[in-house]
Formats: structure tokens, C-alpha cells, sequence
């Protein structure tokens, strides 16, 4: 029970308070490719929450028995994207065995949405809380839920937002970010920020 | 190639490409990291010897290999190249700017351009075509990063770096991840209608 809340606490500050998006601002470019469909919405968070789920758990590995080294801290990079490369390298062979069909699906956006900076970034805030693998678990489910929450949030404005009523300067790119300002602003509120 | 072609290719790149306020391809370090001038330096600093070096290296993997198999070869290349670069940001800028900076600094291994735009655009032309186009992407974020760094290091602290500027006058919040997207949204409206202005014309 006790695993289970843990969780599922690290998992709401990684949605709502350290928002992979919002927050952080880690893969935009791909949030703002997402946002066009539904669908890219939910493949794309998926897969970033397979892989950083999966990833997280050899990184914690890492983190555990490497982490005191010297110069730990600049082959972490290195060791990281390893760490990436091998899950989605295995979980690509795999599926192409298993699950064919999905393959299929999936193939045209697979690296678009494993090398990107949300997984990355994610992987390296995780190692700099060094906690237990529970917090590595919850961070890394919080941030994949947290980009599906953020690509939801920008595919239902996305037509308002590319629409006429937009000034032609402001459509598309500008007024996205704008947008992604004011909820960030919101979330801001939303922890209590202070100027201080 | 003609000095008019070159000068075409580091202005895509620089202008009417660029990664951050036009095609929106690397707003994250620029958003939430170039919080001030020193960041902005360092930010620059890493992304611009790590792009350059692993696109070039990155050139010579044979297209045989398919593209899902390619892009982790370009991370790894990236990965490697990253540890020399770090090294030489933190003699440049000191370690403290570089921690400060945090993880803004290592995810330009998989920066867009690195693992987008060269598959799609670099790997397609010449070198020689390539290299001032590479120029130009390189150099526009650079300055889109800098500038920003120092319009936030004068909005919030009240000075550029360790030039201290004689006011009073401060917008903490520019220097928060929104103020960042805020900002940048509007310097790419601003960017978009000079633009528009500029093909009317």
C-alpha cells in the first residue's frame, strides 16, 4: 500500500508540479508535432511512458552503483543514452516478433518518441532526486501521464489557436506558446510561487 | 558555391529557419534554461561545437542503415562528443554556471537538429551546400538563446552578466519557465510579421 501511494504522490508532482512541459519545458518540438491528432497524442505518451518506465529502472541501477564515481557525472550522458538505445532497441524486436501489426503503426514515430529531450530530461531529473526506485518508477509514470495531460491540453485548443480569429503573425508557433505560457503561469499559481 | 547561395544558406538557418522562433524545434533550454547571461553563454557554448561536430561525424554513417537503427548511432556519437564539450564549457564558464545551467545542458544530445533536421535536410545537399546551412541553424540559436539570456539577465537583476546595470527596475518573473514561453512567443510574432512584411515587399 505504502509502495503504491509513493507512487502515486512522486507520479502528481510529476504531472502537475514539475510538468515535463510546462514546468520544464522538455520536448516541445515534439508536444507541438503531437498536438495536431489525438492519435499522435496517445502514441507518443505511451510510448514515452514505456520507455522511461523501463529505462528508469536500469538508470536507477546505475545511479545506485556508479553514481559515487569521480567523473560519474560526465559519462552519465553517455551511459544514459546506452541505457535508452538498448530499450528501444530490444522493445522495437520484440514488438516486430510479437506484435507485428503494431510494428506497422508505430514504426514511422517510434525514434521521434524514445531520442527525445522529455525522455532524456526526464531520466536525468530523476537521477538528480537519488532516491528509491519507487520515486525513479512514480517520476517516470508522472511524466509520460503529465505529456499526455500537456498534448490533450494543446490538441483541443490547437484549431482555436491556428484559426482566423488569430492575428497571421501570432498563428501557429507564437500563440502555442503563449498559450503553453498562461497554463504554465497557472501551474505556477498553482504550487504557490513566489518572487521572493 | 556563389557568395550569394552561401549567404542564402546562413540566413535560412539564422532568419527565415530558425530552430527556435521559427520552426519552434529547440524552445526548451532557450525557454526554461537561458535564464540569465551566463546560462545563455553556456547554453550556446555546449550546443554549438556538440551540433556542429556530431552532424559532420554523423555524416560519414552509411544511409545503408536504416533510419529507426541510424538515430541511435547520432545519440551515441552526440553522447561522446558531449564529454569533451562539457569539459571545455566548464574551463570557459566555470563549473557553478554549468551546474546552474543543470540538465539543459546534457539533453542537446538529442537535440532536433542533430536527429531531425539532418536526416531531413543536411544529409541531402553537399557538403559544401551543407556547412554554411549548418552554420546559419547553429549561429541563429545561438543568438536566440544569448539574446534572450540578456534580456532576462537586465529585466530580472538588473545587469548583463557581472555588469551591473544603474536600475531599480526588475520583472522576476521573466526568468520563470512561463515568462520564458511568454517571451518567446511574442519575439516569434514579432519575427513571423517582419517576415510577412519583408515578402510583401
Amino acid at each position: 500500500m505504502s509502495v503504491f501511494t509513493d507512487i502515486l504522490i512522486v507520479s502528481f508532482i510529476a504531472i502537475f508540479l514539475q510538468n515535463i512541459i510546462f514546468e520544464r519545458a522538455l520536448g516541445m518540438n515534439i508536444i507541438l508535432y503531437a498536438a495536431r491528432k489525438k492519435e499522435s497524442v496517445i502514441g507518443f505518451s505511451a510510448i514515452i511512458t514505456y520507455v522511461l518506465v523501463v529505462s528508469s529502472c536500469l538508470t536507477y541501477l546505475v545511479d545506485k552503483y556508479f553514481s559515487h564515481l569521480e567523473y560519474f557525472s560526465i559519462v552519465m550522458p553517455f551511459l544514459y543514452i546506452l541505457i535508452v538505445s538498448v530499450v528501444y532497441i530490444v522493445s522495437l524486436v520484440l514488438i516486430w516478433l510479437l506484435l507485428p501489426r503494431l510494428f506497422k503503426k508505430i514504426k514511422g514515430y517510434v525514434h521521434m518518441s524514445v531520442f527525445n529531450v522529455s525522455v532524456i530530461g526526464a531520466l536525468f531529473l530523476e537521477s538528480g532526486f537519488q532516491t528509491s526506485l519507487v520515486t525513479y518508477l512514480g517520476f517516470a509514470l508522472g511524466t509520460g501521464v503529465g505529456f499526455f495531460v500537456a498534448g490533450y491540453l494543446l490538441f483541443t485548443a490547437h484549431g482555436r489557436l491556428n484559426s482566423e480569429l488569430v492575428p497571421a503573425a501570432f498563428r501557429g508557433i507564437p500563440i502555442m506558446l503563449v498559450y503553453i505560457g498562461v497554463i504554465s503561469l497557472a501551474l505556477y499559481a498553482f504550487i504557490g510561487y513566489s518572487t521572493q | 558555391m556563389s557568395k550569394e547561395k552561401t549567404k542564402g544558406s546562413l540566413s535560412d538557418g539564422l532568419w527565415r529557419q530558425n530552430v527556435v522562433l521559427v520552426s519552434g524545434l529547440l524552445i526548451g533550454p532557450v525557454a526554461a534554461g537561458a535564464t540569465n547571461f551566463e546560462n545563455a553563454v553556456a547554453i550556446a557554448l555546449v550546443f554549438t561545437p556538440l551540433t556542429l561536430l556530431t552532424v559532420l561525424a554523423c555524416r560519414l554513417i552509411p544511409r545503408k542503415i536504416v533510419y529507426t537503427v541510424r538515430v541511435i548511432l547520432y545519440a551515441l556519437v552526440a553522447a561522446l562528443f558531449y564529454i569533451p564539450t562539457i569539459i571545455m564549457a566548464e574551463h570557459l564558464v566555470g563549473s557553478a554556471v554549468v551546474t546552474s545551467v543543470g540538465i539543459y545542458l546534457p539533453i542537446l544530445m538529442v537535440n532536433p537538429v542533430i536527429l531531425t533536421k539532418s536526416e531531413t535536410r543536411f544529409y541531402l545537399m553537399p557538403l559544401k551546400d551543407m556547412l554554411p546551412e549548418l552554420l546559419g541553424y547553429v549561429l541563429g540559436f545561438g543568438i536566440v538563446c544569448i539574446t534572450t539570456g540578456l534580456i532576462r539577465d537586465i529585466a530580472v537583476n538588473g545587469r548583463i552578466g557581472w555588469f551591473r546595470l544603474d536600475t531599480d527596475f526588475s520583472i522576476p518573473a521573466m526568468e520563470t519557465t512561463f515568462g520564458g514561453f511568454i517571451m518567446l512567443g511574442i519575439a516569434a510574432a514579432v519575427v513571423r510579421q517582419i517576415m510577412n512584411r519583408k515578402k510583401e515587399t
